[in-house]
């Protein structure tokens, strides 16, 4: 069987079976859609995906792209599949029709993403990092740089990136040193130099968009004096195109997303670098602040896409390689029997199962409160949407990362001493996947975002909505049959959680904030293990009635109920000990010395 | 250039068939569907033979995508309308009440009323696999016709039609009004050429993916509805189906010593040779 990247038969059952998405539709922003254009959208990305992209994959992360003269060169393929890829539409989709887009869900355009990502993380990462760039603009520019760069940007006539890392500012981007000095002509003249660039430069169009983040002549230290700007790699004179002096310095060779190439990249060495200002002076983190969750959940999706394409490549190995006998059946003339037959292997499909299944589930529900939060009709439903949204964007960030990148090994493990080598896809996912956790925000940082303002935000009333919401889900659980014990074990990880945030949040209060973050990473990992849970649980309910109604469907209600039967017991047990680790002070790391290493 | 395109949704072959209690019918229930791969060629064809092949297109002609059977078909021709098709018109009816003899004598209605220059025509539907409805409807309508076409090339008047056969390739020169079958490879880059179309020019691989704007538009095209009466009275059924079985289980296979075990196994057990 071909690789499907991500099954079809569990996204409608996402969408229509859990989620109900289709009542989204009911909302007036949402009113000219209907189950049938989110079918149409869906099946444009899977057929897009498998056919195009998947096909590309292999020989774009074979033959990375490279530097020629100055000038970067992506893949011949990427020529062909760049224009394809816009003509979709799929830059703007979710976005209203006042700029061009078509007003398609987040929870429809997550999981559309989710297939074009499994098919081709590199080629998704340039229409990707376009859609974000336009976006920002959208919401923060001035007319006339949505007509010059929003625009065109959207129409896939140029790309976008996110241009913030600096060599010596990466996770802390307060530390960016770019500068821009305002000009009589309304622009600023920019020098600096960024690094690892994504799609930076590249020889599919004829220009590119750098939104970044510099400081204006005078401006405050700190995060406070941080501005966002537009900065072409050619800007319009005369409606001509004239290099506007930004020079790629190098291509970063890496082990990953090898279709997408990160540049370092300097602006003004000439003293000729013109940028424009997004938004209000000084503003520019907040402004990336106020798209934050959009972009984190884009990177869970390349996460759970990713080791998505990996478990059903592993899945069909494992029903193809025969080796070795069962335990009971020992007789060497009998024929070997396929390693899915073994229980061990069955274990390791099984986690990468709930992991990635767990994941997608999650980013989708978060698409789903995106969606609620920015148009449901009613101020309160929007606001605790809000809540839950903001709660779970660093778990639905780091967990298709962290976890991701474990499912990932093990489908190098199940393909045996085949996965270790090149000439199977497994290790090159394992490696594209390593990325989720470092960039946009790495794994510890997410870890503070929950723990330190997640969690805390608002007097607790996230993670209030959260237990709410678990409550209900064992509800509904219980009254569709599923074995009661899931249910009660899941609501037991809950209490544990808000007793642990409780205790470390007396902490912080008291003063004591290296004490109270000193966990964060065992806390996020709780926390992980329980919101997966939580989907894994809704999914439980929904797999229940599935059968009932659908007993000839039974393989595939079977399968969620025992993923959720996987996950609830082996990953709840451990919130107990994560949570009394984090309550402990357990102070190895903290007292350990530079020096003692 | 106006070509009409008979669509059939068909159950997913990945589905696992099952046979109804009664054994007269095959369960339908629970199964996924999709539009027949061959009529998507079609489709793709038909498109390609109504576009420029520049970028952007443009498009030089009509396309009509038609299908006979109940409400739900209407998302299979929705899905056309959204990969570029520009009208639709549903032909109201229960699988059950057709077959291949019933469905031609529908279209041919339709094509009368119509008058496309081509119908152009999956080879055969994956479900019944029976590759009857093209010819009866070319029969019918006294049109030339062409079977599973692997390149179309218009020409004035007509269209010139290659075919893959044992030993080689076949070309027939056809008059429009005709009616054309196509087969798989009629989706390869270079296999279908408008008069417009530049000679240097290759369609991408395959058919091609409804843009998310095409799908917002395809709301809006129009899809007539019909009755069968309106458009195949008076006409019977001439196929029954009195009985479905399963294949019977495969059994296990045995190993063999030696190649002489094997010659005399497949002459006395197998007698195949
Ligand atoms: C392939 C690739 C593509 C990229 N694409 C882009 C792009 O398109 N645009 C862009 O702007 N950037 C991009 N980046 C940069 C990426 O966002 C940064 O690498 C990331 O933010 C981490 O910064 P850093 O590399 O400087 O690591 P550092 O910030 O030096 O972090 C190193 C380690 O220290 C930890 N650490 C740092 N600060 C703290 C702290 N305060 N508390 C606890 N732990 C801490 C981190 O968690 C990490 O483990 C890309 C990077 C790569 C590798």
């Amino acid at each position: 069987m071909p690789n499907p990247l991500i099954d079809d038969r569990f996204v409608d059952f996402l969408l229509y079976e859990v989620l109900h998405a289709e009542r989204l539709c009911e909302l007036d922003h949402f009113s000219e859609h209907s189950r049938e254009t989110f079918d149409m959208a869906m099946a444009t990305s899977r057929g897009f995906a498998r056919d195009v992209l998947y096909p590309a994959y292999k020989p774009m992360d074979e033959a990375a792209a490279h530097l020629d003269n100055g000038c970067v060169r992506v893949h011949p393929l990427m020529h062909e599949i760049f224009p394809r890829m816009v003509e979709l539409g799929i830059v703007n989709g979710t976005r209203p029709e006042s700029v061009g887009g078509l007003q398609l869900p987040m929870t429809i355009a997550t999981l559309t993403g989710g297939y074009l990502m499994a098919g081709n993380l590199s080629a998704f990462g340039y229409l990707g990092l376009t859609a974000g760039a336009a976006r920002l603009i959208e919401s923060f520019g001035s007319d006339e740089l949505k007509r010059t760069y929003m625009d065109r940007m959207y129409a896939g006539e140029w790309t976008g990136t996110m241009a913030l890392t600096e060599p010596q500012a990466g996770s802390s981007l307060t530390d960016v040193k770019t500068s821009a000095t305002p000009t009589m002509d309304g622009h600023y003249l920019i020098k600096g130099s960024k690094v690892f660039i994504s799609g930076g430069d590249q020889d599919l169009t004829d220009n590119i968009v750098h939104l970044t983040l510099g400081r204006i002549d005078g401006a405050p230290a700190g995060i406070k004096g941080v501005s966002l700007f537009a900065i072409p790699k050619n800007r319009l004179e005369n409606s001509k195109l004239v290099p506007n002096d930004c020079s790629t310095v190098g291509v970063f060779h890496k082990i990953g997303w090898r279709g997408l190439p990160s540049i370092a990249l300097n602006f003004g060495e000439e003293g000729d670098c013109h940028g424009w200002l997004v938004g209000e002076p000084h503003r520019g983190i907040r402004h990336m602040f106020q798209m934050m969750n959009e972009a984190r959940l884009m990177v869970g999706m390349n996460g759970a896409a990713t080791a998505s394409v990996a478990y059903h490549e592993a899945v069909d190995y494992a029903q193809n390689r025969p080796q070795g006998r069962g335990f009971t059946d020992r007789d060497p003339s009998t024929p070997q029997i396929p390693i899915i037959k073994h229980a061990d292997v069955r274990r390791m499909l099984l986690r990468q199962k709930a992991i990635v299944e767990g994941a997608i589930a999650l980013l989708a529900a978060a698409g789903m409160y995106f969606d609620i939060s920015e148009h449901a009709p009613s101020e309160e439903e929007r606001h605790r949407a809000w809540l839950l949204l903001e709660l779970l964007t660093p778990i639905a960030k780091s967990f298709p990362a962290e976890k991701g990148f474990e499912a990932n090994a093990l489908a190098v493990q199940v393909h045996g001493g085949y996965g270790y080598t090149s000439e199977y896809m497994p290790e090159s996912w394992l490696r594209d996947q390593k990325l989720n956790s470092i960039h946009e925000g790495t794994t510890g940082m997410q870890s503070m975002d929950l723990l330190g303002r997640k969690v805390v935000q608002e007097g607790g009333a996230a993670l209030r909505a959260l237990a709410e919401e678990i409550t209900e889900t064992s509800r509904r659980a219980r009254e569709a049959g599923v074995p009661e014990e899931l249910g009660s074990k899941l609501e037991g990880g809950m209490t544990a959680i808000g007793a642990v945030t409780m205790h470390l949040g007396e902490l912080g209060m008291n003063g004591d904030i290296d004490g109270m973050m000193l966990h964060s990473v065992d806390y996020l990992e709780m926390f992980m293990a329980v919101v997966v849970g939580w989907q894994w649980l809704q999914m439980a309910t929904a797999a229940k009635k599935g059968l009932e109604k659908h007993p000839e469907k039974a393989d595939f209600y079977e399968g969620k109920l025992c993923a959720a039967q996987y996950w609830i017991n082996t990953e709840i047990p451990r919130v107990g000990a994560l949570a009394a680790l984090c309550r402990s002070g357990e102070d190895s790391y903290a007292r350990m010395q530079p020096d003692w290493f | 250039m106006k070509i009409l395109v008979p669509l059939k949704r068909v159950a997913d072959p990945d589905n696992a068939n099952k046979v109804k209690p009664t054994a007269d019918k095959v369960d339908t229930s629970g199964l996924e569907w999709k539009i027949n791969p061959f009529d998507e060629y079609a489709l793709e064809s038909a498109l390609r033979l109504t576009e420029d092949g520049k970028a952007p297109k443009k498009r030089l002609g009509e396309v009509i995508v038609v299908t006979v059977g109940p409400k739900e078909t209407e998302t299979t021709l929705r899905s056309a309308l959204a990969t570029g098709a520009d009208r639709a018109i549903r032909v109201d009816a229960e699988d059950d009440a057709l077959d291949g003899r019933m469905v031609a004598k529908a279209l041919q209605s339709i094509v009368e009323a119509e008058k496309p220059d081509i119908v152009l025509m999956g080879k055969q539907a994956v479900d019944g696999d029976t590759n009857q409805v093209g010819q009866i409807l070319a029969e019918r309508l006294d049109y030339p016709m062409a079977t599973f076409a692997a390149t179309i090339q218009e020409e004035d008047g007509g269209v010139l039609v290659s075919r893959e056969v044992d030993g080689g390739v076949c070309w027939l020169r056809l008059k429009n009004p005709c009616v054309v079958t196509v087969d798989l490879r009629i989706v390869a880059p270079e296999s279908v050429y408008s008069l417009k179309t530049d000679k240097s020019f290759k369609h991408n691989d395959g058919v091609r993916f409804a843009a998310l704007p095409a799908i917002m538009k395809a709301k809006k095209k129009p899809l007539d509805v019909k009755t069968l009466g309106d458009v195949a009275a008076g006409t019977e059924l001439t196929a029954k189906y009195s009985k479905f079985e399963p294949p019977p289980q495969r059994a296990a296979g045995v190993k063999v010593a030696d190649v002489a075990e094997l010659v005399q196994k497949l002459a006395t057990e197998a007698k195949v040779i």
